[in-house]
């Protein structure tokens, strides 16, 4: 059992990674008010611009590119949804469709066809001294690559600023209810733009993440429907930070049983491992009760 | 009236203001002067553009024309914020608060800037020297979605405060409150105006204003008609300027003798309802209508006469307890956009949403048709055709809609909640006497109204929800006004 646990809670933290990037994006655009459904578009996109700029200027710079093109995709998107109040659903879904249509393309365009054995340069993991020693998962969360621990800041920053600071108030005012925002002195509409914008930064990363530290190749539709699996995320997490990161955890974990299964040879169908995670949302939600967390106008248009 | 514009005496001045949404003129070159250290109600009929006014005076709305001086000073504001700092607080009508957030977020909303920190102890902190130095009440971290919506308008007046508000604007403040808690207010807002400061308070009642006010201002279809001080005015000659032509509004029904059919129609009988939380809203109630009456309801929010009507009208079965109706209630919801009708439907199609849930088969839509064009008729629904979408029809018209809807078919019974929400004098009047003219025909009324003074106009008895109890009182003000706070 101990041999197969350290391996576990590597796979765990490994998945969980660019999953809770893109969660704690979609949870600021959600505490804006705004739905986005595009975000599997913003986190390809990042997969790819990732991929363009580290093949010429390595994997560090790898990731300005993957931040950049999620902003750019997240621009579009709410240009569309805030600025001309367009349906969050629609334009969501036309977005993710987007991004992996338009970098399946100019990857063919790029690389040709044949490049699904193209290479990139990828972060290499960086152990912090002593704690990496841990046993059991010292490996998982202190020896990744150093992407992985961004993830130790934003999470506490993301959760004092969303109490502590007049921009957290601000955001979740506009989520809540938007005209007394407005009655405040605060424009509902720039702060959904910057919501958004950090929602497309950290889609980008997600997706960054994914390429430039632990694939090391792109091929078409990587994203693998992570965005709806980060949306998820930020339902079963109650839309609070930590709650998100424990959501993305607990995927990661519930993905990563398929590898354990398979160690101890407990012989049961894969299928039903990789189902777990869904049916994990599932239940979250018929529990989650009447009193939701959700922002009273998430998804209102305008 | 001219002169006090460059006065500084003026704390506020609104100039030939002009504003016009989509193809209505709401604002059409309306003016206002309010002096400094005055109380100043602004009258009109809905749709008069007190509301509209207002908001470009606190910069929610930019005018199309028209100056605002501040002190003398012209200003453009940009957004509320510029407003604010200016010294000019709004309380809206419906309360622009956070209902998710605690009442010291909800007042540290919108501070600072851009990086500042929020510390909540710090602002909590805040919030009570404000409650101690102003006398409203609340508790800053109690959530804003769990307090009562007294506490709530107090919220809002603090709020406004905490920006030092010099003007403090208030739309329709009683609407919401008990006769008890509106008395605090006016109390209040008296105490505020004798420290120098200034209030503009908009409302429909005519009497109260002209009680309280200092100087009235009244708008009929966006322009000011009249400008004067309060006691050298009367109710008639404001009514008149209301309107735009004499009325007998306001004058006191004749009372004719009882006529009630002495048979009771309907009748509740040790009836307890519980919500969903299990807290009991109506405990153990007992009472009756008769034919040929109007039995009035009052009670202030949440004392349990919605419950009581919902299961007079059959919409809520009661939990213990029985309810004896007729086979045929009308039934008129208090919020008519949510639970009465339909807006993107033509007055045909909501016809055909009576007894929806009974009916059975195909829709002979001719036969809607003309129940549609009956019922306009007989309510006097102002509207070009029963084709008309129901949205396009003015909310009197609306309501005159759900009153011909409901009334036909002669029901035995009518239950109607608030029906006058929301609606201008005239076509209040025009509801009321569609009840009135109802009871005569024998059929035994309930109505729940939030305005004592329709209460009085329209019944022929009243009871007193309070606390989930039913109370029988005296045709007499001051005894429902008591009743209704508890006090017996």
């Amino acid at each position: 059992m101990t041999d197969a646990l350290a391996p576990f809670v590597e796979a765990t933290v490994r998945t969980a990674t660019p999953l809770a990037f893109a969660a704690l994006g979609e949870l600021v655009a959600e505490r804006s008010g705004v739905i986005n459904i595009g975000l599997e578009g913003t986190i390809i996109a990042g997969a790819f611009g990732g991929l363009v700029v580290a093949g010429t200027a390595g994997a560090g710079l790898g990731f300005v590119g993957a931040v950049a093109a999620g902003m750019l995709v997240a621009a579009i998107f709410a240009f569309f949804v805030v600025t001309l109040k367009a349906d969050h659903i629609i334009t969501g879904t036309a977005i993710s469709m987007l991004g992996v249509g338009s970098t399946g393309t100019l990857y063919r365009l790029y690389y040709g066809t044949t490049g699904a054995a193209l290479e990139t340069p990828t972060l290499a993991p960086f152990p912090i001294p002593i704690l990496h020693s841990i046993p059991w998962i010292g490996g998982a969360f202190f020896a990744q690559p150093p992407v992985m621990y961004l993830l130790y800041v934003i999470v506490p920053c993301l959760a004092w600023c969303m109490t502590r600071t007049s921009v957290g108030l601000a955001l979740r005012a506009v989520g809540e209810r938007p005209e007394a925002a407005r009655a405040a002195g605060i424009s509902p509409a720039r702060v959904r733009w910057v919501a958004l914008l950090f929602c497309g930064a950290m889609g980008g990363l997600s997706g960054g993440t994914l390429v430039l530290a632990q694939v090391g190749t792109f091929n078409e539709g990587i994203s693998a429907g992570r965005g709806f699996i980060a949306i998820a995320i930020v339902v079963l997490g109650r839309w609070s930070a930590v709650g998100v990161t424990g959501a993305a955890l607990l995927f990661g974990a519930a993905s990563a049983l398929q590898y354990l299964a398979q160690a101890m040879g407990w012989g049961i169908p894969y299928q039903f491992a990789l189902a777990l995670p869904y049916v994990l949302t599932l239940a979250a939600l018929a529990g989650a009760g009447k009193r939701s967390a959700a922002p009273a106008s998430l998804g209102v248009r305008g | 009236m001219v002169s006090a514009r460059a006065d500084v005496s003026t704390a506020l001045s609104l100039c030939d203001m002009s504003k016009r949404f989509g193809t209505t003129q709401a604002l059409d070159g309306a003016s206002l002067d309010v002096r400094r250290g005055t109380l100043h109600a602004l009258l009109g009929e809905n749709g008069a553009g007190k509301t509209t006014l207002m908001r470009l005076a606190f910069g929610m709305d930019t005018p199309d024309t028209g100056t605002i001086l501040v002190n003398g000073k012209t200003c453009a504001w940009r957004t509320s914020a510029d407003a604010l700092r200016a010294g000019i607080g709004m309380v809206h009508q419906h309360f622009l608060l956070v209902p998710a957030m605690s009442v010291a977020e909800n007042i540290g909303l919108g501070r600072g800037g851009v990086f500042s920190g929020f510390d909540p102890t710090c602002t909590a902190a805040v919030v009570r020297d404000l409650v101690a130095a102003t006398g409203l009440a609340i508790d800053p971290e109690a959530r804003v979605g769990d307090l009562p919506v007294g506490a709530q308008q107090r919220l809002e007046i603090l709020k406004a405060l905490s920006h030092d508000a010099q003007v403090l604007i208030l739309d329709e403040p009683t609407a919401v409150l008990s006769p008890q808690e509106t008395q605090d207010l006016y109390a209040w807002l008296r105490r505020f105006v004798d420290s120098g400061r200034t209030v503009v308070l908009i409302t429909h009642k005519v009497r109260e204003a002209l009680q309280i006010a200092d100087d009235v201002t009244v708008l009929r279809r966006g322009r000011t008609v009249m400008q004067v001080a309060a006691h050298a005015t009367g109710e008639a000659e404001v009514l008149t300027a209301l309107l735009g032509e004499t009325t007998t509004h306001g004058a006191p029904h004749a009372r004719a003798p009882r006529r009630t059919t002495g048979k009771t129609v309907l009748a509740v009988n040790g009836v307890t309802v519980r919500d969903d939380r299990g807290t009991e809203r109506l405990k153990c109630v007992t009472t009756h209508v008769c034919g040929g009456e109007i039995l009035g309801v009052a009670g202030v929010e949440g004392a349990g006469q919605l419950e009581l009507l919902r299961v007079m009208a059959g919409r809520r079965i009661p939990d213990t307890g029985s309810a004896t109706r007729p086979a045929r209630v009308g039934f008129v919801p208090e919020d008519r956009h949510r639970d009465a009708v339909i807006g993107e439907w033509t007055l045909i199609e909501n016809f055909a949403l009576k007894d929806a849930g009974r009916a059975t088969g195909t829709m002979v839509w001719d036969d809607y048709r003309v129940r549609a064009e009956l019922g306009v008729r007989a309510q006097d629904v102002r509207a070009t055709s029963a084709h008309d979408r129901m949205d396009a029809l003015s909310g009197g018209n609306q309501q005159k809609f759900v009153l011909a809807r409901e009334l036909e078919g002669a029901p035995e019974a009518f239950v109607v909640e608030n029906p006058t929400r929301g609606l201008d004098v005239r076509a209040t009047e025009q509801v009321l006497d569609a009840l009135r003219a109802a009871r005569d025909a024998g059929v035994a009324v309930v109505i729940y109204s939030s305005d004592l003074d329709e209460l009085f106009s329209v019944s022929d008895r009243i009871v007193v929800c309070y606390d989930g109890t039913v109370h029988e009182v005296p045709f007499d003000r001051q005894a429902v006004g008591r009743a209704m706070v508890g006090l017996s």
